[in-house]
């Protein structure tokens, strides 16, 4: 995102630095990975829809063909290491995952509120297999109720 | 079929993919593991693996869910099904949101919105190890990973890269 803004704000001067973190802000409570929603965001304040859809595109593309290049070669090539390999590489994203999920989480661990919240969370959707529109349609409501002392 | 099932499920995951993305990731193990059987659970945590590999948000992933459902098409309408509705969405929902601003609702839904992805992300969490730490020495790699990304700086893509290189090796 520091690379994102680099580009948007400083080289191209597309937005000023107030305009940009309302983009982000924007891009990061509606649904959709943050880095493509920004894209959009900016496209579209600077070409209208035409913008946007470009935008979209280029944020994506790149990713996409890098991954349809790997598919190639780790799930068709069915070579004797890639097995190994692609384990090691799923245990050691386990572990991106839980460092992510501990470093989100610290911040909170003060707040009685926010842990029940999130290990009621976890429980309905991995004990109850609740799906991701029911546990957003249970959860939001109450974490609207329980957190509504404070600002964000 | 397959097409259009994996058009719908990645639609309904781009629109309530709060949180950037983790966040979606016990729901499209539910989806592609345990109802569609498109790939097992090993494979699902191999994916999102190689979705760190590449640049991109994890939600890119989708583009490997969608070749082994239905081939380099699959791929195409995955991708496309993951990204466009939540493009659309943020296009118009986000002039209206940026009108809210200052708005007291804006703030408590922010405020509200952020234990409820982590929660999703935990599960998500406990989702992709139960596809992964089957062994000793991929135990031992999600823990050396976890450690080493919580007290250094170093890059994701590169430390996935070397365990894949480390794993070639050793996993045979």
């Amino acid at each position: 995102m520091s690379a994102i803004r680099r580009e948007v704000v400083r080289r191209n001067r597309w937005l000023g630095e107030d305009e940009f973190l309302e983009v982000l802000s924007i891009a990061q409570l509606l649904p959709g990975a943050n880095p493509p929603n920004v894209a959009v965001l900016v496209g579209s304040r600077l070409r209208g829809v035409a913008g946007g859809a470009i935008a979209l595109a280029a944020a994506v593309l790149p990713g996409f063909t890098i991954l349809m290049v790997l598919a190639a070669i780790a799930l068709d090539a069915h070579l004797p290491a890639t097995n190994g390999a692609l384990r090691a590489c799923a245990a050691v994203a386990v572990g991106l995952t839980l460092a992510n999920a501990i470093e989100m989480t610290l911040p909170r661990r003060r707040s009685v509120v926010d842990l029940a919240i999130i290990a009621m969370v976890a429980a309905f959707v991995l004990v109850l297999h609740a799906s991701l529109a029911l546990t957003l349609a249970v959860f939001i409501p109450v974490s609207l109720v329980l957190t509504r002392r404070e600002a964000a | 079929m397959n097409l259009a099932r994996l058009a719908l499920v990645f639609t309904i995951l781009s629109l309530l993919g709060f949180g950037g993305g983790n966040a979606i990731i016990p729901q499209m193990h539910a989806d592609a593991v345990k109802k569609y059987h498109w790939i097992t659970s090993a494979q699902f945590t191999q994916f999102y693996g190689l979705g760190k590999l590449s640049p991109g948000p994890t939600t890119s992933m989708a583009a490997l869910v969608g070749y082994a459902a239905a081939g380099a098409l699959g791929a195409v309408v995955a991708t496309v099904a993951v990204f466009v509705p939540a493009g659309i969405l943020v296009y118009t929902a986000g002039h209206w949101w940026e009108r809210l601003r200052g708005n007291p609702w804006r703030e408590r839904f922010a405020r509200a919105i952020k234990p409820v992805v982590l929660g999703l992300v935990w599960a998500g969490v406990v989702t992709l190890a139960r596809g992964a730490a089957d062994a000793p020495l991929t135990i031992g790699l999600a823990v050396v990973a976890t450690i080493v990304l919580l007290w250094t700086d170093w890059n994701q893509s590169l430390l996935v890269l070397a365990a894949g290189i480390i794993g070639a090796f050793a996993l045979r």
